[in-house]
């Protein structure tokens, strides 16, 4: 079984409701392959890093996605689509099933990001910020 | 011969993700990731952070994914 992540970045411009066909539409394209998604994640409008096509915000969408090892991969399907739509600004697939089985239980914990979007289980935030040591 | 040693003691640095049991760099984990990454966005060497390669080598890949997804910035100025 393989497990992957798929991120993509909506142009702020782009409505709401809108993003959420978006996402609807390509979650069927992923299950229409065969895959399942088992979790979504919202993280709504977010600031980018740095700006992309003139733009300085971003919706951020997340997929988990599962599939058996035999099914047909409808990934670079879902890829292509997205390259296509110029409303997308990023996107990335991250295959984790690897990853995550190397590391076992040891797993640093993502606190999906607090704003706005889909309902998300409002867990204490982790306060422990223990910067990196350095010696000057 | 001659001079005593000078002796200076200097903190041990201990790789991050050993002593908080991360074996899994999230590239979505931008308050992890963003200890690394100082001033000017550059990755943070292991010389500095004392990061062991194998986890220098995750988290390398998570930077970098997460700078494709604009969550970190490749450079400030």
């Amino acid at each position: 079984m393989r497990t992957y992540e798929l991120m993509f970045v909506v142009d702020p411009r782009v409505a709401d409701d809108e993003v959420v066909t978006m996402t609807a539409d390509y979650r069927h394209m992923i299950e229409a392959g065969g895959a399942e998604v088992t979790k979504e994640e919202n993280w709504g409008r977010r600031k980018l890093a740095y700006t992309i096509d003139k733009v300085n915000e971003g919706k951020y969408v997340l997929f988990y996605i599962q599939s058996q090892d035999g099914a047909k991969a409808s990934l670079p399907e879902v890829e292509h689509r997205m390259r296509q739509n110029e409303k997308i600004l990023r996107f990335l697939t991250v295959r984790t099933d690897l990853d995550l089985k190397r590391a076992g239980s040891r797993v640093s914990v993502v606190e999906p990001p607090a704003p706005a979007g889909s309902a998300s289980p409002a867990g204490p935030a982790p306060t422990g910020d223990g910067h990196a040591e350095r010696e000057d | 011969m001659g001079r005593p040693k000078k002796v200076f003691y200097r903190r041990r640095k201990v790789c991050k993700f050993c002593a908080d049991k991360i074996d899994y760099v999230d590239f979505k984990d931008v308050k992890l990731l963003q200890q690394f990454i100082p001033e000017r966005s550059k990755i943070l060497p292991r010389r500095i952070s004392g990061t062991c390669a194998r986890h220098q080598r995750l988290l390398q890949t998570a930077i970098k994914r997460a700078r494709h997804l604009a969550l970190i910035p490749f450079t400030t100025d």
